[in-house]
């Protein structure tokens, strides 16, 4: 089983991730979290091999929380989901070792290649 | 505020090039052909009395306006936001969850259509702004976005008692299949944003003619 770990405030945003997900990964078990602050405390609870993490969230925003996951698990599967298409931002999260940035709204083609990177790093583990 | 033809020129072309990539996004979420009109921008006083925003937000007559708000602070301070007839709403958020479309037009909505719209609020105003700052340099710091209904009058009032002094409105119109949602983006821009904002387009076509 590989377990996934979505972090993103917005209800819609988690399904719609999950739904497409679930399509594409066949032994998958996907937990939610609504904010940084929870994603970090099921991070450390769950280890999941991927995190899926949106930027703009209250409480501890999505860049604080990758950071806070490397210091925990400085290998940590962490792909960023987010609506701000800004080439400066986008810069500056990659520099935190993330294994991929993608723009909302989040597809089937986005979660294939996803899909491509996360088998690659498995060796066959799907 | 004046503005040359060239520079209202620049502005309406970038904000056309974001609002595209925009309504492609937009089509990437309900998974149907966006048609898109040119969007025509304005940069107006907040607080003159020409402000007239009635003559501008042509959907006040349906009443209830829905308001989804992006704001920025630091290099850049103001807020952009995403008006929608409420009315309409409904029939997008069908649209968004890929439903079969309910003939309801009432303006009672969940804590999850509101989820729905502040997300999908978002995610336009997020490519609109974003892909603006890519082409111009500008980087923007955003805060939470928000979602609020609105009668035209109170949104008016709103526009009105900004902190910021100039708003930039650019009217659009996507049709979804059969279904036509006409809105309007407002950016309110401090004095210092907007003027750095007509620096860098001044820039831009000067460098037109080096």
């Amino acid at each position: 089983m590989i377990k996934i770990l979505i972090v993103d405030d917005s209800v819609f945003s988690q399904k719609i991730i999950a739904n497409i997900l679930r399509k594409q990964v066949e032994q998958s078990d996907i937990y939610f979290a609504a904010d940084g602050w929870n994603g970090l405390e099921k991070y450390k609870e769950l280890k999941p091999d991927y995190v899926f993490v949106d930027l703009l969230m209250p409480g501890l925003d999505g860049q604080s929380l990758i950071k806070l996951i490397k210091e925990v698990d400085s290998s940590a599967n962490i792909v960023v989901v987010t609506a701000d298409v800004q080439n400066h931002v986008r810069e500056e999260i990659e520099k935190l070792h993330i294994m991929t940035f993608i723009n909302k709204p989040f597809t089937e083609e986005k979660a294939q290649i996803i899909c491509d990177i996360m088998k690659e790093k498995d060796n066959g583990k799907q | 505020m004046e503005n040359s033809d060239m520079t209202q020129d620049i502005l309406k072309e970038l904000f056309n090039i974001s609002v595209g990539r925009a309504a492609g996004i937009l089509s990437d979420i309900v998974g149907e052909k966006i048609h898109l009109n040119v969007p025509n921008v304005k940069i107006l006083e907040a607080s003159s009395e020409s402000y007239a925003i009635d003559e501008y937000i042509s959907m006040k007559k349906n009443g209830t306006l829905m308001v989804s708000t992006l704001s920025f602070k630091e290099n850049y301070t103001g807020k952009a936001s995403l008006i929608f007839s409420a009315g309409k709403m409904r029939k997008f958020i069908s649209l968004c969850l890929r439903e079969e479309q309910i003939d309801r037009y009432d303006l009672d909505f969940s804590d999850v259509d509101f989820d729905i719209i502040r997300e999908i609020g978002n995610i336009i105003l997020n490519c609109i702004l974003g892909e603006t700052g890519n082409l111009l340099n500008i980087s923007f710091r955003y805060t939470l976005p928000e979602v609020r209904l609105f009668n035209a009058m109170e949104f008016k009032y709103d526009c009105q008692n900004t902190d910021n002094l100039y708003v930039l409105i650019l009217y659009i119109t996507f049709v979804i299949g059969d279904t036509e949602i006409d809105g309007a983006i407002i950016v309110d821009l401090s004095l210092h944003s907007l003027n750095d904002l007509l620096a860098r387009i001044r820039r831009l076509e000067e460098s037109l003619y080096e």
